[in-house]
């Protein structure tokens, strides 16, 4: 299934070169260690700024930190949260999303008005103030990601349930006296989670922008934790005179979210024909 | 048709010239205009928290409460340190006790609070001297005995023992700036970011938090008018963000990032004059005595030689600036040779092996600037070779500088600091904030030393510069001797301003607003 899945993608040429950096993204963070010799946060004054060679390859950065060693670490952060943060938002956002729809009303009504509430922060006003309350950090990160996504997953779970809710086959288990539980597990979850598979596919870029925008605000993870939006930040203090960094940290973010895009839109076209060319 | 002949004006050829004019005013900025004059757009590295100049928290408070508030003499730019009267007529140092001044005929405090008098520079100058207030700058006037009002405009300011610093650091201040009386007492005895009475050349039309402070001509000022009809402040904390801010033609004059100078310099903006001046200020790596780890003194002691002082500075400017010392600038008495502990992170490991604490987490607070964010990862980096784990926490400005605050409850947990202070020419303004009265108001190591504050209280009285000078290293040596000091550098200051205009800086580079003037 998998397998044949995956070449249906690198049929179309969109999906292959997606897939391709999505691969590439990933392994090259999961075997950071292997791919370099330096140590992500070992300073060394001695090679400060340091232009791309044979030793570095994308140069150094302000403390002689090997340039290519700290993408490649700030790859693991970034996927860390892309995927960790967009996985807690989805069990948070179905479980939600499932009681708004098959629950009595009036909670569907509440859960809907503070769905709307929280959407209704624009993001950067958010992160501020968890920033502010919390302190920046990678919880803080991943719970700005938390808000952001869980109503919106959440109120997709909730429209979808709404129309299986009246489904024939949920109103026979229902007068078979399934309980809601197993209604929702065995008769609901199993028909809405594949939209919303590719839906977060298409998210991912979102949340690795959030975390990149936060770093370079100083308001994600701590230096010295490698991140790709830190390494930007690191550029832009010195971008008149070390041109490269800004480049090592600007390129990684510019072809996850185009690898990621490219495979949620692949997906997307090829279980969903419906949605084929909407963005 | 000749083209002067053609005047008629279509839509495509005003927007035309809308966007040639739009561009030459990018390529070539000139002085902005308000409907009463010239106006000058500056950077200040902080918002403003207080006017009061009796609890100012940082320098550029100062800056404006010396241009909204008459002080009896002023600083004067240049590149040496000098005085010139402002509220005073005349004043003049009878003997090293006394000094007796005659105040201004006319000067006037806005909002109906009538004319100038001795009185209020009584009430003003006892008032930072009078421990009571609590005012972090009572030791401006350490000595002060009193000062008597002779009659309306004039009157003796007496001291207990001469006071060195009285004519370098103490009235060319914000600590002699004169404060109505009355307008003071009516508000309960402080005043905060609206200020009343004002008595400048300048005063304060507007302030919008963290956007800017406009300054506006006092039209009731009747001596020399400063230049510009308003002075618009920008507070802008991060250097190198102040410098695209004057690229985009937003401000007519900043401080640069130290890194920068050199780039500056060698290709500056169009129409700009950089220059570099010495600096005064002194920044530091604090560790708080009263918190763990560093309640043991060998483990503060495992810092002072862990750090390599000469990296972190060279990350941080660029190589533009030299290590420090101590917290006394070369040029002034009591400036020291060298250090008594230096980097050696071998015996900084056997230290903290020692005591058991290899592995420790330190959280390390610091100003959310480029520069001062660097220092810290040099510093982390140092700290994690000789086992510590070191957290960067970085904080605005208006969180930072309450940190240490004993109003606050924060300083229970802060356990190390880079910080900077500004300074005056005179070496008891670096060792003033040492002392044991002042922790938990700037003193936020918590250093506490009764020699220390001995030698401080007979440095301000001893008049010989030979004997300062010893006195001086000497307190710098208790710092450092205890433990929770590195001293990192006095930095360099870099500035740059339109060449349209001539920027009235005093010789560290600090700006003296009323001596701004267009070219």
């Amino acid at each position: 299934m998998i397998w044949r899945t995956l070449r249906r993608i690198m049929r179309e040429p969109l999906g292959a070169i997606g897939l391709t950096l999505v691969t590439v993204v990933v392994l090259s963070a999961v075997f950071a260690s292997l791919l370099t010799s330096y140590a992500p946060s070992k300073i060394s004054p001695a090679e400060r700024f340091a232009s791309p060679s044979l030793l570095h390859l994308l140069g150094t950065d302000h403390l002689g930190r090997d340039l290519l060693t700290r993408v490649l670490y700030g790859g693991r952060v970034a996927l860390l949260i892309a995927l960790g943060a967009t996985a807690v938002s989805l069990v948070v956002g179905v479980v939600l999303g499932l009681i708004a729809g098959y629950g009595p009303r009036w909670l569907d009504n509440v859960l809907l008005l503070i769905f709307d509430a929280v959407k209704s922060f624009p993001t950067v006003m958010l992160a501020l103030t968890l920033v502010t309350l919390f302190g920046p950090s990678l919880y803080a990160v991943v719970l700005v990601v938390m808000l952001v996504n869980v109503p919106g997953y959440a109120r997709i779970i909730r429209t979808q349930t709404l129309v299986l809710k009246s489904a024939e086959h949920v109103m026979a288990a229902r007068s078979m006296g399934a309980s809601a539980g197993r209604i929702l597990r065995v008769h609901i979850l199993p028909n809405i989670i594949g939209p919303i598979l590719i839906l977060i596919s298409m998210d991912i870029p979102v949340v690795v922008a959030i975390e990149a925008g936060m770093s370079f605000l100083g308001l994600g993870v701590r230096p010295p934790t490698p991140s790709w939006g830190a390494i930007l930040n690191d550029g832009f203090a010195n971008i008149r005179d070390s041109y490269w960094i800004v480049i090592a940290g600007g390129l990684p973010i510019v072809l996850t979210t185009l690898g990621f895009t490219f495979f949620g839109e692949t997906l997307r076209d090829l279980f969903d024909p419906r949605l084929k060319g909407r963005s | 048709m000749s083209i002067l002949a053609d005047t008629r004006v279509s839509r495509r050829s005003l927007l035309a010239g809308a966007g040639a004019f739009g561009l030459a005013s990018m390529v070539n900025p000139k002085v902005s205009w308000s409907s009463d004059g010239p106006i000058l757009k500056v950077r200040s590295y902080a918002d403003i928290q207080t006017l009061d100049p009796c609890f100012r928290l940082a320098a550029p408070e100062g800056d404006i409460t010396s241009v909204i508030f008459a002080g009896l003499v002023v600083t004067t730019p240049g590149d040496s340190w000098g005085w010139r009267p402002m509220a005073a007529e005349t004043i003049k140092q009878l003997d090293p006790l006394t000094v007796a001044f005659q105040l201004r005929d006319n000067i006037g405090f806005t909002d109906g609070y009538g004319q100038m008098t001795a009185e209020d520079v009584k009430f003003s100058i006892e008032r930072i001297a009078d421990p009571a207030n609590k005012s972090p700058y009572s030791g401006d006037w350490a000595t002060l005995k009193e000062v008597e009002v002779k009659d309306k405009l004039s009157g003796l300011i007496h001291l207990k023992q001469a006071f060195a610093p009285l004519w370098t650091s103490t009235l060319p201040t914000p600590s002699g700036t004169i404060l109505s009386k009355r307008a003071i007492t009516e508000l309960g005895g402080k005043m905060g970011v609206k200020p009343v009475a004002q008595s400048g050349p300048y005063i304060l039309k507007e302030w919008l938090p963290k956007q800017r402070t406009v300054l506006v001509r006092n039209p009731d000022w009747k001596y020399e008018q400063g230049a510009f009809a308003e002075i618009h402040i920008h507070p802008i904390e991060d250097e190198k963000t102040a410098e695209l801010g004057y690229e985009a033609g937003d401000l007519d004059y900043t401080w640069t990032a130290v890194s920068s100078i050199s780039r500056l310099k060698q290709t500056p903006p169009p129409k700009t004059t950089v220059v570099e001046k010495p600096s005064l200020a002194f920044v530091w790596l604090g560790m708080n005595q009263d918190v763990a780890p560093f309640n043991n003194p060998n483990m503060r002691r495992a810092v002072q030689y862990a750090v390599d002082r000469k990296a972190v500075v060279d990350a941080a400017y660029f190589g533009a600036a030299a290590t420090a010392t101590g917290i006394i600038a070369p040029g002034l008495p009591g400036h020291r040779e060298k250090n008594l502990f230096d980097f050696d992170p071998d015996r900084a490991r056997d230290m903290i092996a020692k005591e058991g604490l290899a592995g420790a987490t330190i959280t390390l607070d610091i100003l959310n600037k480029t520069e001062r964010l660097t220092a810290a990862q040099v510093v982390q980096s140092n700290l994690q070779d000789v086992g510590l784990t070191v957290e960067i926490k970085q904080n605005d400005s208006g969180t930072f500088w309450t940190l240490g605050a004993k109003e606050g409850d924060y300083y229970k947990k802060l356990q190390m600091i880079i910080s900077r202070f500004s300074m005056q020419p005179d070496p008891s303004w670096a060792t003033a904030w040492f002392t044991r009265d002042q922790i938990g108001v700037w003193n936020w190591e918590r250093f506490s030393s009764e020699e220390f504050d001995k030698l401080n209280a007979e440095g301000m009285v001893e008049l010989d510069p030979a004997k300062r000078d010893v006195i001086y290293k000497k307190l710098q040596d208790l710092m450092e001797e205890n433990g929770n000091y590195v001293f990192l550098t006095h930095e360099v200051t870099g500035i740059m301003n339109r060449d349209t205009l001539v920027a009235g800086l005093k010789p560290n580079g600090e700006p003296v607003f009323t001596d701004f003037k267009p070219a």
